[in-house]
């Protein structure tokens, strides 16, 4: 009989639980909440058997656009031929981790915010724009002693001796 | 020692996965803490109150707690060894007395929220089954019982903790099935009875049927509420003053005792290397010493 191709098809490794990680779920993951606009992880939590996305979704980023009672919508881009779709999934809470991808992003807002106001407490206009590294400064080369190299003329009956 | 084949071998320790440290304890049933906490995700913040009842052996605890990932937080708590406080001095762990501490709990949470004077709740007990109406200007205050890991039979005092809330004016899903006095066959619960128990009243017949049978068990048992000159006659008209004591007076008394400055050392403080190295020599010094007092003893 082939393999078949049902929903959890090939999904024996992908959602086992970690290795002595078994068993009941801690409870911090029911105490977090989502905002609309959040980003979040989807990772499937193979002993909840309710609202698990499918396998396809294992390991996407997407972002929060519905919030129910027990489950959280996720905008997830997929490529389906020749373009990428926004897919609208729900999600049990259970299988979702709030994303750090957007981390960096709302850190810099904030202390940039900081930056503004307090520059704009001194009167003075600073710009908070990142900028890319530039190339590295020029240096003297320090403590060098000059060496010539030149190539020797071409011995044949030396260079012979061994394949002969 | 005979020589047995050892059972757990290298492999079985690092295969092992231990349970989570409040299971191993068997303090905590996580499958019923998952149920009571979780909240619904579109009411993003809004706590979830519980309403923990635990039995030790001597002592009752009644608390309002919500759950958060840095650890619970506790509203407000209510002991069955604050109810000498409210004229209460014997039997601090008796249905009556389960129904005192849930009774001074409810009290106590309203009062600190201010809702005490909407919510008065039921102020005579009757044993009837008794839920909160919802008053005009705020809703009453919602709150899902926390058993733990009891055995919920009919008439277990936990349940007695939860009549004295609901007649406190808490609003807590419940049903009347569990309340001492709710018969299997008829399926419905006997307010009489149920009375009964909160006033003591399963206890008072047990104190005169051992005054007339036997005298010294009487003695024996009851030897705390003869001391305190409690008849079983006198029982419920205590259990109504310790009513009223506690919906006149439940808030909380702050204990005098200071905290202590610095924190009582319970396991021995880290030797640092220098004072390791100190011990050594010296007990390395006193065996020598021993040794040589030895060969002296042997040499004479």
């Amino acid at each position: 009989m082939p393999a078949g191709h049902g929903l959890r098809s090939r999904t024996r490794d992908l959602f086992a639980r970690p290795f002595r990680k078994k068993g009941p779920t801690p409870l911090s993951i029911y105490l977090r909440t989502y905002k609309i606009g959040d980003y979040v992880d989807v990772k499937v939590n193979g002993s909840i058997h309710k609202g698990m996305p499918h396998k396809f979704y294992h390991g996407r980023t997407g972002r929060v656009w519905n919030v129910t009672k027990r489950a959280i919508g996720v905008e997830v881009n997929k490529q389906v031929g020749n373009r990428i779709i926004r897919k609208r999934i729900h999600v049990r809470v259970e299988h979702v981790q709030p994303s750090r991808c957007h981390e960096d992003f709302l850190q810099r807002i904030k202390t940039n915010d900081k930056l503004k106001g307090e520059a704009k407490a001194r009167g003075e206009v600073i710009s908070t724009k990142r900028q890319p590294k530039g190339p590295k400064p020029g240096f003297m080369v320090e403590g060098a002693t000059l060496e010539t190299v030149t190539p020797i003329p071409y011995d044949v009956v030396n260079d012979l001796k061994g394949g002969y | 020692m005979a020589f047995v084949k050892a059972q757990k071998s290298k492999a079985y320790f690092k295969r092992f996965q231990v349970k989570y440290k409040r299971r191993r304890e068997g303090k905590t049933d996580y499958r019923a803490r998952i149920r009571l906490i979780n909240q619904d995700k579109n009411k993003y913040n809004t706590p979830k109150y519980r309403y923990v009842v635990r039995f030790t052996n001597k002592d009752i605890i009644a608390q309002i707690v919500s759950a958060n990932i840095a650890g619970d937080l506790v509203l407000a708590a209510a002991y069955a060894h604050e109810l000498p406080r409210c004229g209460l001095k014997v039997g601090l762990t008796n249905y009556a007395a389960a129904y005192c501490t849930g009774l001074l709990l409810a009290r106590r949470v309203l009062k600190k929220l201010e809702m005490d004077d909407e919510y008065e709740g039921n102020s005579e007990a009757t044993g009837e089954d008794y839920s909160v109406e919802p008053a005009e200007s705020r809703r009453p205050f919602r709150t899902l019982l926390d058993v733990g890991l009891i055995r919920t039979t009919t008439g277990n005092r936990v349940f007695g903790a939860l009549k004295g809330a609901l007649d406190g004016g808490l609003d807590i899903p419940h049903s009347d099935k569990r309340f001492a006095g709710f018969s299997k066959e008829s399926k419905q619960l006997d307010a009489e009875v149920h009375r009964k128990h909160i006033y003591g009243g399963h206890i008072a017949a047990y104190m005169s049927t051992l005054m007339e049978d036997e005298p010294e068990k009487y003695q024996s048992h009851f030897s705390e509420y003869i001391k305190e000159g409690l008849e079983p006659e006198g029982l419920e008209e205590m259990y109504k003053k310790v009513h009223a004591a506690i919906r006149a007076d439940p808030t909380a008394k702050q204990s005098e005792k200071q905290p202590p400055k610095e924190h009582k050392r319970y396991n021995l403080k880290k030797l640092t290397y220098e004072e390791r190295k100190a011990k050594l020599i010296e007990r390395l010094n006193a065996l020598n010493a021993a040794a040589g007092a030895d060969d002296d003893e042997d040499d004479d």
